[in-house]
């Protein structure tokens, strides 16, 4: 008996180790994307117009600014593996799969992906807006994420689009303190999502691929991934360096002797919105990363 | 055993008939014909999909008249879409839930059945995607789709009306939007003297009618043209510009330039009911809107080539602008607005 025992100790062993190491390696795990909003590498403090505390930036063209809202929407997050292959995440629910940043509310800057196959990964793609063919104020599909979107602290609704805001800035800039309003969203009309069937309007939606510093991990640990979201782009993006302009001209919203750069502080149509939205989230070709990087992957 | 045989069959007849009480009646709802008045442009594609039907207009005519659709149950469609107006109103800017006032002027609701686009900058191109809208609009109706249905189906008459419309009392955001849609698609006016008058029914224009009719063909009728009297393009006419920045005409949709404060032309039908007039009812009646062509519009890059063309103006005589009224009186359908 203790001869056959000794027999077959490696293998019980080895079972043993075996069923310890399944264990300790979860099939999956959490990775947390944590939003780090700022002006160059300094986090920004949201403040009103004659706030002393507000983080203050200056623009390529010397102008400065500071906001009193900053929000926008992520949704269609994909996570690209090392050996190559796309994770979705639950990328046409945008109850589960969406959210709103929103520099007010720290508990937004963190938004926790559960359940992702253990692996190693080195990309992340996501959305910076919704796509067309989810971007429909579908209460009966989407209550959560509509009514976070619609709360009346969030208002992330575009009403008249019946789609989502996709960024909503609110701000001041001049020495003066001049309003600054920047809304985007889309107007565009089409079936599916299918840019073939687009029969007007403009798409906001800006798909970002960022690469990481270093691989994230999953698996015994949960990565923790900060994506930085540099809003000094606004103006001085790599697609346009902007100056704020107000127009003098009431029936033209816009200056007469106004330069290609002069871009209207109170953006709230999709008429200049472009400009903005390329600066923020690409232009969807040579850029596809807009004001986004990821900074630090804590496995 | 007998006696266990004659319960259990009871109790299944019982058990059937439950049933029947429960199961949908049979489905008999038919469509209504559209009476397509002669010389209309063609319908717009998306009405073949969901074309009007007895029950359908029955029920969206019932929707369009609901007050719950509103987060106080205060304002419905007819609030600003009323009969007597051509289903416009006579704001200067559309009123809302709490007073509130909205961007623009609440534009008529008829023929909408031949309208390639709608509202004032064309964002709807399907009448059925239009309804949520005004539902969500902060200073339209405030409120959301899910909390409509939420009051409407506690009435029985409204589940009654959903099961003769779609065979089942299920009350869906879908079913909401078409058959509100069914219903306007019905508001068609084509009952004018003008009409009469083309249809050689022993009506016809009084001389100043008839002399106005000459000189809106020859001033007006480059862009109200057509039976619906719009060529349903869109054009800077150089109006009085509506200061808001959320406003930007046609071009807050496209996003393009050349569309700045570019509008749909508005049919004439009717436009003795609707006034005021312009984009955020810039004008109290039609003789402001003529004196205001003839002294010459806000010059801007994209003002209509017509206007540029003839110095930024359309000049009219005084006497050409009564005529002109006069023969837009025409264009009232007397029926239609239930007067």
């Amino acid at each position: 008996m203790k001869t056959r025992l000794i027999y077959f100790l490696p293998s019980i062993v080895s079972l043993i180790l075996a069923s310890c190491g399944k264990d300790n390696d979860p099939v999956a795990n959490n990775i947390t994307l944590h939003f780090n909003n700022t002006f160059k590498n300094t986090t920004i403090v949201l403040g009103g117009a004659a706030s002393a505390t507000a983080t203050v930036n200056t623009s390529a063209k010397g102008q400065i600014h500071h906001f009193s809202e900053l929000k926008y929407v992520i949704s269609n997050i994909r996570l690209v593996k090392v050996e190559g292959g796309e994770i979705p995440y639950n990328i046409n629910d945008l109850d589960k799969g969406a959210t709103v940043v929103n520099q007010s509310k720290p508990q937004t800057l963190d938004y926790v992906l559960s359940n992702i196959p253990a692996g190693e990964y080195k990309q992340i793609k996501f959305g910076l807006g919704v796509r067309a063919d989810l971007n429909t104020l579908d209460q009966v599909r989407f209550p959560i994420f509509y009514t976070e979107a619609g709360a009346n602290d969030t208002k992330m609704m575009w009403e008249w689009g019946a789609g989502y805001r996709f960024t909503k800035i609110e701000g001041f800039y001049d020495v003066d303190h001049k309003q600054m309003s920047i809304h985007t969203g889309s107007t565009v009309v089409g079936t599916n999502g299918d840019p073939d069937s687009y029969t007007q309007g403009v798409d906001a939606y800006r798909d970002i691929t960022l690469s990481f510093p270093s691989h994230a991990v999953v698996g015994k640990n949960s990565p923790r991934i900060t994506i930085n979201a540099d809003f000094d782009k606004l103006l001085s993006g790599k697609s346009h360096t902007l100056s704020l302009k107000s127009g003098n001209d009431p029936n033209q919203h816009e200056d007469p002797n106004a330069t290609y750069n002069d871009a209207t502080p109170n953006t709230h149509t999709a008429v200049q919105m472009l400009r903005f939205v390329d600066n923020l989230g690409g232009n969807g070709s040579s850029d596809i990363s807009g004001m986004f990087s990821v900074t630090d992957v804590e496995n | 055993m007998k006696r266990l045989l004659f319960i259990v069959s009871i109790l299944l007849f019982l058990s059937c008939t439950g049933e029947d009480t429960l199961a949908p009646v049979p489905h008999d709802n038919p469509e209504i014909a559209l009476r397509i008045p002669d010389s209309f442009p063609p319908l717009n594609s998306f009405v073949d999909r969901n074309r009007p039907t007895k029950y359908g207009v029955e029920l969206g005519e019932k929707l369009f008249h609901e007050k719950k659709f509103s987060g106080n149950n205060t304002i419905s469609c007819a609030s600003c879409h009323r009969q007597s107006n051509a289903f416009a109103d006579n704001e200067v800017r559309a009123k809302g839930i709490y007073g509130r006032v909205g961007l623009r002027n609440t534009p008529p609701i008829q023929n909408m059945a031949f309208m390639k686009f709608y509202n004032w900058d064309g964002n709807i191109l399907q009448l059925e995607k239009q309804p949520l809208v005004p539902i969500i609009t902060h200073e339209e109706m405030n409120s959301s789709i899910l909390e409509v249905i939420g009051k409407i189906k506690t009435e029985q008459e409204y589940l009654v009306l959903f099961r003769k419309a779609f065979g089942d009392e299920e009350i869906t955001p879908d079913r909401i939007y078409r058959s509100l849609a069914q219903y306007q698609y019905t508001l068609i006016s084509a009952n004018s003297k003008y009409d009469k008058v083309k249809r050689k029914e022993g009506t016809a224009f009084s001389e100043s009618e008839a002399r106005g009719y000459r000189a809106f063909k020859a001033k007006c009728a480059g862009c109200h043209n057509t039976a619906l009297f719009t060529d349903q393009s869109f054009r800077n006419v150089g109006f009085p510009a509506n200061p808001s920045s959320e406003e930007a005409g046609r071009a807050r949709v496209t996003g393009l330039r050349e569309d700045l404060m570019r509008f749909r032309v508005p049919s004439l039908r009717n436009a003795e009911y609707t006034a005021p007039y312009g984009s955020f009812g810039q004008f109290p009646t039609l003789k402001a809107v003529l004196d205001y062509f003839d002294e010459g519009v806000v010059y801007a890059d994209n003002l209509d080539p017509i206007l540029k063309e003839n110095g930024n103006r359309i000049p009219m005589s005084e006497q050409e602008k009564l005529d002109i009224i006069d023969f837009i009186r025409t264009l009232s359908d007397e029926a239609f607005v239930g007067r």
